[in-house]
Protein backbone atom coordinates (compact mmCIF):
# COMPACT_ATOMS: atom_id res chain seq x y z
CA UNK A 1 0.00 0.00 0.00
CA UNK A 2 1.62 3.43 -0.92
CA UNK A 3 1.46 6.27 1.41
CA UNK A 4 2.36 9.78 0.80
CA UNK A 5 1.82 13.24 1.59
CA UNK A 6 0.16 15.82 -0.55
CA UNK A 7 0.82 19.61 -0.58
CA UNK A 8 -0.92 22.09 -2.91
CA UNK A 9 0.27 25.30 -3.94
CA UNK A 10 -1.53 28.15 -6.44
CA UNK A 11 -2.71 31.37 -6.88
CA UNK A 12 -0.04 33.09 -5.74
CA UNK A 13 3.83 32.33 -5.80
CA UNK A 14 4.04 32.48 -1.85
CA UNK A 15 2.22 29.38 -1.50
CA UNK A 16 5.16 27.67 -3.66
CA UNK A 17 7.63 29.02 -1.70
CA UNK A 18 5.72 27.83 1.16
CA UNK A 19 4.90 24.80 0.19
CA UNK A 20 9.02 23.97 -1.00
CA UNK A 21 10.11 24.79 2.60
CA UNK A 22 7.36 22.73 4.21
CA UNK A 23 8.18 19.81 1.85
CA UNK A 24 12.15 20.20 2.85
CA UNK A 25 11.49 20.14 6.05
CA UNK A 26 9.26 17.22 6.37
CA UNK A 27 11.58 15.38 4.62
CA UNK A 28 14.54 16.45 7.04
CA UNK A 29 12.83 14.44 9.54
CA UNK A 30 11.73 11.78 7.26
CA UNK A 31 13.92 11.46 4.21
CA UNK A 32 12.01 8.45 2.42
CA UNK A 33 8.76 9.62 2.45
CA UNK A 34 6.61 10.09 -0.55
CA UNK A 35 5.81 13.59 -1.35
CA UNK A 36 3.82 14.79 -4.52
CA UNK A 37 3.88 18.86 -4.75
CA UNK A 38 0.34 20.16 -6.56
CA UNK A 39 0.98 23.50 -8.05
CA UNK A 40 0.61 25.41 -11.42
CA UNK A 41 3.73 24.91 -13.79
CA UNK A 42 3.95 28.70 -13.73
CA UNK A 43 5.61 28.47 -10.35
CA UNK A 44 8.37 25.81 -10.92
CA UNK A 45 11.85 27.45 -10.51
CA UNK A 46 14.24 24.60 -9.99
CA UNK A 47 13.27 23.96 -6.35
CA UNK A 48 10.39 21.53 -7.30
CA UNK A 49 12.78 19.29 -7.27
CA UNK A 50 12.24 18.03 -4.10
CA UNK A 51 9.10 16.79 -4.64
CA UNK A 52 8.80 13.17 -5.56
CA UNK A 53 5.80 13.73 -7.71
CA UNK A 54 4.63 16.67 -9.53
CA UNK A 55 0.80 17.40 -10.89
CA UNK A 56 -0.01 20.47 -12.07
CA UNK A 57 -3.42 22.23 -11.39
CA UNK A 58 -5.16 25.35 -12.56
CA UNK A 59 -5.39 28.67 -10.20
CA UNK A 60 -8.73 27.69 -9.25
CA UNK A 61 -9.69 29.57 -5.30
CA UNK A 62 -9.72 25.86 -3.81
CA UNK A 63 -7.13 23.75 -5.67
CA UNK A 64 -6.08 22.35 -2.52
CA UNK A 65 -9.41 20.25 -2.72
CA UNK A 66 -9.12 19.32 -6.23
CA UNK A 67 -5.35 17.88 -5.43
CA UNK A 68 -7.00 15.86 -2.49
CA UNK A 69 -9.22 14.65 -4.22
CA UNK A 70 -6.28 14.02 -7.44
CA UNK A 71 -4.36 12.01 -4.92
CA UNK A 72 -1.42 9.06 -6.24
CA UNK A 73 -1.47 7.45 -3.19
CA UNK A 74 -3.72 4.51 -1.16
CA UNK A 75 -3.67 6.67 2.01
CA UNK A 76 -2.72 10.42 2.06
CA UNK A 77 -1.44 12.66 4.21
CA UNK A 78 -2.51 16.56 3.23
CA UNK A 79 -0.99 19.31 5.02
CA UNK A 80 -1.46 23.23 4.22
CA UNK A 81 1.51 24.42 2.34
CA UNK A 82 1.98 27.16 4.99
CA UNK A 83 2.83 25.16 7.88
CA UNK A 84 6.35 23.86 8.91
CA UNK A 85 7.55 20.21 9.80
CA UNK A 86 9.57 20.47 13.24
CA UNK A 87 9.43 16.99 14.64
CA UNK A 88 10.65 13.56 13.68
CA UNK A 89 7.53 11.98 15.12
CA UNK A 90 6.17 13.23 11.61
CA UNK A 91 7.04 9.42 10.41
CA UNK A 92 4.31 8.28 12.85
CA UNK A 93 1.79 10.06 11.16
CA UNK A 94 0.64 6.50 9.50
CA UNK A 95 -0.56 5.56 13.01
CA UNK A 96 -2.96 7.83 13.17
CA UNK A 97 -5.44 6.65 10.54
CA UNK A 98 -6.34 3.46 12.37
CA UNK A 99 -9.67 2.05 10.93
CA UNK A 100 -10.68 5.91 9.98
CA UNK A 101 -11.22 6.47 6.54
CA UNK A 102 -10.31 10.60 7.40
CA UNK A 103 -8.90 11.64 10.00
CA UNK A 104 -8.48 15.62 11.18
CA UNK A 105 -7.51 18.00 13.29
CA UNK A 106 -10.17 19.06 16.21
CA UNK A 107 -11.91 22.66 16.23
CA UNK A 108 -12.27 22.94 20.02
CA UNK A 109 -14.34 25.26 21.77
CA UNK A 110 -10.54 26.15 23.77
CA UNK A 111 -9.44 26.63 19.77
CA UNK A 112 -12.67 28.38 18.48
CA UNK A 113 -11.11 31.99 19.44
CA UNK A 114 -8.60 31.45 16.39
CA UNK A 115 -11.11 30.63 13.79
CA UNK A 116 -14.22 33.04 12.08
CA UNK A 117 -16.71 30.57 12.96
CA UNK A 118 -17.53 28.16 14.76
CA UNK A 119 -21.75 27.71 15.89
CA UNK A 120 -24.17 28.66 13.30
CA UNK A 121 -27.69 28.62 12.57
CA UNK A 122 -29.73 25.30 11.24
CA UNK A 123 -32.87 25.37 10.03
CA UNK A 124 -33.59 28.95 11.97
CA UNK A 125 -32.80 26.98 15.04
CA UNK A 126 -30.02 29.24 16.29
CA UNK A 127 -26.29 27.79 16.62
CA UNK A 128 -27.24 24.17 16.41
CA UNK A 129 -24.54 23.81 13.70
CA UNK A 130 -21.01 24.21 14.51
CA UNK A 131 -17.54 23.28 12.83
CA UNK A 132 -15.59 20.89 14.63
CA UNK A 133 -13.49 19.15 11.42
CA UNK A 134 -10.22 21.65 10.58
CA UNK A 135 -9.21 20.70 7.54
CA UNK A 136 -5.56 22.46 7.60
CA UNK A 137 -4.13 18.53 7.61
CA UNK A 138 -6.13 15.57 6.68
CA UNK A 139 -4.98 11.90 6.77
CA UNK A 140 -7.53 9.91 4.27
CA UNK A 141 -7.61 6.52 2.52
CA UNK A 142 -7.50 7.68 -0.39
CA UNK A 143 -7.89 3.91 -2.01
CA UNK A 144 -11.53 3.66 -0.71
CA UNK A 145 -13.56 4.81 -3.32
CA UNK A 146 -16.26 6.35 -1.08
CA UNK A 147 -13.47 8.53 0.18
CA UNK A 148 -12.19 9.48 -3.23
CA UNK A 149 -15.87 10.48 -4.05
CA UNK A 150 -16.25 12.19 -1.27
CA UNK A 151 -12.91 14.23 -2.25
CA UNK A 152 -14.12 14.87 -5.62
CA UNK A 153 -17.75 16.32 -4.33
CA UNK A 154 -16.26 18.22 -1.69
CA UNK A 155 -14.31 20.19 -4.83
CA UNK A 156 -17.57 20.41 -6.62
CA UNK A 157 -19.83 21.51 -4.08
CA UNK A 158 -17.58 24.23 -2.59
CA UNK A 159 -17.10 25.44 -6.21
CA UNK A 160 -20.56 25.35 -6.66
CA UNK A 161 -20.83 27.22 -3.38
CA UNK A 162 -18.30 29.77 -4.14
CA UNK A 163 -20.28 30.69 -7.11
CA UNK A 164 -23.49 31.12 -5.67
CA UNK A 165 -24.64 28.30 -7.53
CA UNK A 166 -25.46 26.01 -4.32
CA UNK A 167 -27.01 26.52 -1.39
CA UNK A 168 -28.63 23.92 1.11
CA UNK A 169 -31.74 24.66 2.14
CA UNK A 170 -30.68 24.23 6.07
CA UNK A 171 -28.52 27.38 5.77
CA UNK A 172 -31.16 29.31 6.79
CA UNK A 173 -29.79 32.36 7.90
CA UNK A 174 -29.17 34.97 5.28
CA UNK A 175 -26.27 37.12 6.60
CA UNK A 176 -24.48 34.14 8.23
CA UNK A 177 -24.56 32.62 4.76
CA UNK A 178 -22.52 35.14 2.90
CA UNK A 179 -19.69 34.29 5.13
CA UNK A 180 -20.27 30.72 5.67
CA UNK A 181 -19.99 30.09 1.74
CA UNK A 182 -16.42 31.49 1.59
CA UNK A 183 -15.14 28.37 3.53
CA UNK A 184 -14.86 24.58 2.21
CA UNK A 185 -15.58 23.98 5.56
CA UNK A 186 -19.42 24.24 5.10
CA UNK A 187 -19.25 21.90 2.56
CA UNK A 188 -17.26 19.92 4.71
CA UNK A 189 -19.87 20.21 7.41
CA UNK A 190 -22.87 19.58 5.09
CA UNK A 191 -21.34 16.69 3.54
CA UNK A 192 -20.82 15.05 6.80
CA UNK A 193 -23.39 15.73 8.55
CA UNK A 194 -26.38 15.56 5.69
CA UNK A 195 -25.55 13.59 3.08
CA UNK A 196 -26.84 10.14 3.41
CA UNK A 197 -24.56 8.43 1.14
CA UNK A 198 -20.99 9.42 3.69
CA UNK A 199 -23.00 8.37 6.43
CA UNK A 200 -20.74 5.51 6.92
CA UNK A 201 -17.27 6.83 6.62
CA UNK A 202 -15.43 6.73 9.91
CA UNK A 203 -13.95 10.17 10.79
CA UNK A 204 -11.63 11.17 13.18
CA UNK A 205 -9.10 13.18 15.05
CA UNK A 206 -5.30 12.66 15.14
CA UNK A 207 -4.09 11.49 18.59
CA UNK A 208 -2.79 14.44 20.56
CA UNK A 209 -3.91 16.77 17.32
CA UNK A 210 -2.41 19.88 18.84
CA UNK A 211 0.68 18.44 17.58
CA UNK A 212 -0.21 17.96 14.16
CA UNK A 213 -1.75 21.31 13.09
CA UNK A 214 -0.35 23.79 15.53
CA UNK A 215 -1.44 27.21 14.82
CA UNK A 216 0.96 30.01 15.79
CA UNK A 217 -1.96 32.27 17.62
CA UNK A 218 -2.47 28.82 19.92
CA UNK A 219 0.59 29.65 21.35
CA UNK A 220 -0.65 32.98 22.08
CA UNK A 221 -3.25 30.80 25.12
CA UNK A 222 -0.55 28.80 25.96
CA UNK A 223 -2.13 25.78 24.34
CA UNK A 224 -0.41 22.49 24.51
CA UNK A 225 -0.32 19.18 23.78
CA UNK A 226 -2.04 16.54 25.96
CA UNK A 227 0.89 14.50 26.26
CA UNK A 228 3.14 17.47 26.64
CA UNK A 229 5.20 16.92 23.45
CA UNK A 230 6.81 18.82 20.79
CA UNK A 231 4.65 20.56 17.91
CA UNK A 232 5.12 18.15 14.89
CA UNK A 233 3.86 20.52 12.14
CA UNK A 234 3.39 24.14 13.27
CA UNK A 235 0.70 26.38 10.97
CA UNK A 236 1.78 30.11 10.10
CA UNK A 237 -1.15 30.70 8.43
CA UNK A 238 -2.61 33.08 10.68
CA UNK A 239 0.64 35.93 10.40
CA UNK A 240 1.78 35.44 6.55
CA UNK A 241 1.09 37.79 4.20
CA UNK A 242 0.07 35.81 1.13
CA UNK A 243 0.06 38.54 -1.48
CA UNK A 244 2.79 40.67 -0.78
CA UNK A 245 6.32 39.26 -2.28
CA UNK A 246 8.69 38.14 0.20
CA UNK A 247 11.42 40.22 -1.30
CA UNK B 1 -33.56 47.04 58.31
CA UNK B 2 -31.84 43.77 58.63
CA UNK B 3 -28.32 43.47 57.18
CA UNK B 4 -26.33 40.64 56.47
CA UNK B 5 -22.78 40.14 54.81
CA UNK B 6 -21.28 37.97 52.14
CA UNK B 7 -18.61 35.10 53.10
CA UNK B 8 -16.43 36.51 50.69
CA UNK B 9 -15.12 39.31 52.78
CA UNK B 10 -11.50 39.88 53.11
CA UNK B 11 -8.55 41.82 54.18
CA UNK B 12 -6.96 44.84 51.95
CA UNK B 13 -3.80 45.00 53.98
CA UNK B 14 -2.16 42.15 56.42
CA UNK B 15 -2.37 44.55 59.40
CA UNK B 16 -5.94 43.84 58.97
CA UNK B 17 -7.18 47.18 59.39
CA UNK B 18 -9.40 47.52 55.68
CA UNK B 19 -12.18 45.28 55.03
CA UNK B 20 -13.83 44.70 51.52
CA UNK B 21 -16.98 43.50 51.83
CA UNK B 22 -20.11 42.90 50.08
CA UNK B 23 -23.51 43.92 52.39
CA UNK B 24 -27.24 42.88 51.80
CA UNK B 25 -30.54 43.97 52.62
CA UNK B 26 -34.19 43.94 51.84
CA UNK B 27 -35.40 47.88 50.72
CA UNK B 28 -38.63 48.64 51.46
CA UNK B 29 -39.92 47.33 48.43
CA UNK B 30 -39.12 43.90 48.65
CA UNK B 31 -35.68 44.17 46.48
CA UNK B 32 -32.64 42.68 47.14
CA UNK B 33 -29.90 45.97 47.66
CA UNK B 34 -26.21 44.55 47.73
CA UNK B 35 -23.16 47.02 48.77
CA UNK B 36 -19.76 47.03 47.85
CA UNK B 37 -17.48 48.80 50.47
CA UNK B 38 -14.05 48.91 51.30
CA UNK B 39 -14.22 49.23 55.34
CA UNK B 40 -11.44 51.00 57.36
CA UNK B 41 -11.40 50.10 61.23
CA UNK B 42 -12.48 52.86 62.82
CA UNK B 43 -16.07 52.71 60.53
CA UNK B 44 -19.06 51.21 62.49
CA UNK B 45 -19.66 48.92 59.97
CA UNK B 46 -16.34 47.30 60.36
CA UNK B 47 -17.18 45.92 63.77
CA UNK B 48 -20.48 44.96 62.47
CA UNK B 49 -19.28 42.87 59.76
CA UNK B 50 -16.47 41.20 61.32
CA UNK B 51 -18.80 40.03 64.34
CA UNK B 52 -21.31 38.73 61.70
CA UNK B 53 -18.77 36.97 59.74
CA UNK B 54 -15.84 36.30 62.31
CA UNK B 55 -12.46 36.84 61.59
CA UNK B 56 -11.92 33.00 60.62
CA UNK B 57 -14.13 33.27 57.89
CA UNK B 58 -12.72 36.52 56.63
CA UNK B 59 -8.49 35.20 57.12
CA UNK B 60 -9.06 32.29 55.32
CA UNK B 61 -11.56 33.58 52.53
CA UNK B 62 -8.75 36.20 52.29
CA UNK B 63 -5.96 33.37 52.54
CA UNK B 64 -7.73 31.49 49.11
CA UNK B 65 -8.02 34.84 47.27
CA UNK B 66 -4.57 35.25 47.96
CA UNK B 67 -3.53 32.13 46.36
CA UNK B 68 -6.01 32.25 43.52
CA UNK B 69 -4.87 35.92 42.62
CA UNK B 70 -1.18 34.64 42.97
CA UNK B 71 -2.07 31.61 40.87
CA UNK B 72 -3.75 33.59 37.76
CA UNK B 73 -1.44 36.44 38.16
CA UNK B 74 1.16 33.49 37.09
CA UNK B 75 -0.89 32.21 34.40
CA UNK B 76 -1.43 35.70 32.51
CA UNK B 77 2.49 36.07 33.15
CA UNK B 78 3.52 32.52 31.36
CA UNK B 79 0.34 33.62 28.74
CA UNK B 80 2.39 36.71 28.31
CA UNK B 81 5.60 35.10 27.63
CA UNK B 82 4.33 32.29 25.59
CA UNK B 83 2.75 34.98 23.34
CA UNK B 84 6.04 36.49 23.35
CA UNK B 85 7.77 33.42 22.43
CA UNK B 86 4.91 32.78 19.37
CA UNK B 87 5.49 36.24 17.52
CA UNK B 88 9.32 35.76 18.14
CA UNK B 89 8.63 32.24 16.08
CA UNK B 90 6.39 34.05 13.81
CA UNK B 91 8.86 36.41 12.82
CA UNK B 92 11.26 33.94 12.88
CA UNK B 93 9.69 32.01 10.33
CA UNK B 94 9.19 34.77 7.59
CA UNK B 95 13.13 36.07 7.72
CA UNK B 96 14.25 32.53 7.02
CA UNK B 97 11.79 32.03 4.05
CA UNK B 98 13.50 35.94 3.19
CA UNK B 99 16.69 34.25 3.34
CA UNK B 100 15.37 31.19 1.23
CA UNK B 101 15.04 33.27 -1.50
CA UNK B 102 18.72 34.81 -1.94
CA UNK B 103 20.04 33.19 -5.02
CA UNK B 104 22.94 31.41 -4.07
CA UNK B 105 20.68 29.98 -0.99
CA UNK B 106 17.77 29.14 -3.26
CA UNK B 107 19.89 27.36 -5.21
CA UNK B 108 22.40 25.31 -2.46
CA UNK B 109 21.96 21.29 -2.96
CA UNK B 110 23.63 21.21 0.22
CA UNK B 111 20.53 20.11 1.99
CA UNK B 112 22.31 19.71 5.22
CA UNK B 113 23.10 23.34 5.33
CA UNK B 114 19.97 24.50 4.58
CA UNK B 115 17.87 21.84 7.33
CA UNK B 116 20.18 23.59 9.91
CA UNK B 117 19.02 27.29 8.37
CA UNK B 118 15.70 25.69 8.93
CA UNK B 119 16.06 24.26 12.33
CA UNK B 120 17.97 27.89 13.78
CA UNK B 121 15.88 29.13 16.60
CA UNK B 122 17.70 32.87 16.19
CA UNK B 123 18.00 35.52 13.49
CA UNK B 124 21.52 35.36 14.61
CA UNK B 125 21.82 31.65 13.84
CA UNK B 126 20.41 31.99 10.45
CA UNK B 127 22.34 34.63 9.47
CA UNK B 128 25.36 31.80 10.14
CA UNK B 129 23.69 29.33 8.23
CA UNK B 130 22.95 31.47 5.77
CA UNK B 131 26.94 32.96 5.55
CA UNK B 132 28.09 29.37 5.33
CA UNK B 133 25.97 27.96 2.16
CA UNK B 134 27.45 31.59 0.48
CA UNK B 135 30.84 31.01 1.40
CA UNK B 136 30.43 27.15 -0.10
CA UNK B 137 28.83 29.08 -3.42
CA UNK B 138 32.32 31.41 -3.48
CA UNK B 139 34.41 28.79 -3.39
CA UNK B 140 32.64 26.72 -6.19
CA UNK B 141 33.00 29.63 -8.42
Amino acid sequence: MNKGFIVVASRKNNFYIYAINLIESIKDFYPEVHVTLVTEERFLDGREDIADNIIFCDDHYRAKLWGMANSPYDITMYVDADMECEHEDIMTVWDNLGDNDMVFHELTEERSKYYTIRHFDIENKEKEGWFSLCGGVCLYRSSNPLVKEFMNEWYELYDLQHSNLWRPDCFTNDKQWNSLKKFDQTTLWYMVNRMDKYKDLKIGFFHDDIRWNYFTQYQYENLKSIENKPVILRHYSGCLEKDKALV
Amino acid sequence: MERTWLDNAFWETPKKRILNCISEHIDEEGRIVRKVMKLKEQHPQFKECVDFLGEDVIDAYTKERKERKFLETELEREKDAEQQRARKLEKLFKYKLETFEIPEIKSTTNRKLKSKLRRSRSIPEVNLYAMMILQESLKDE
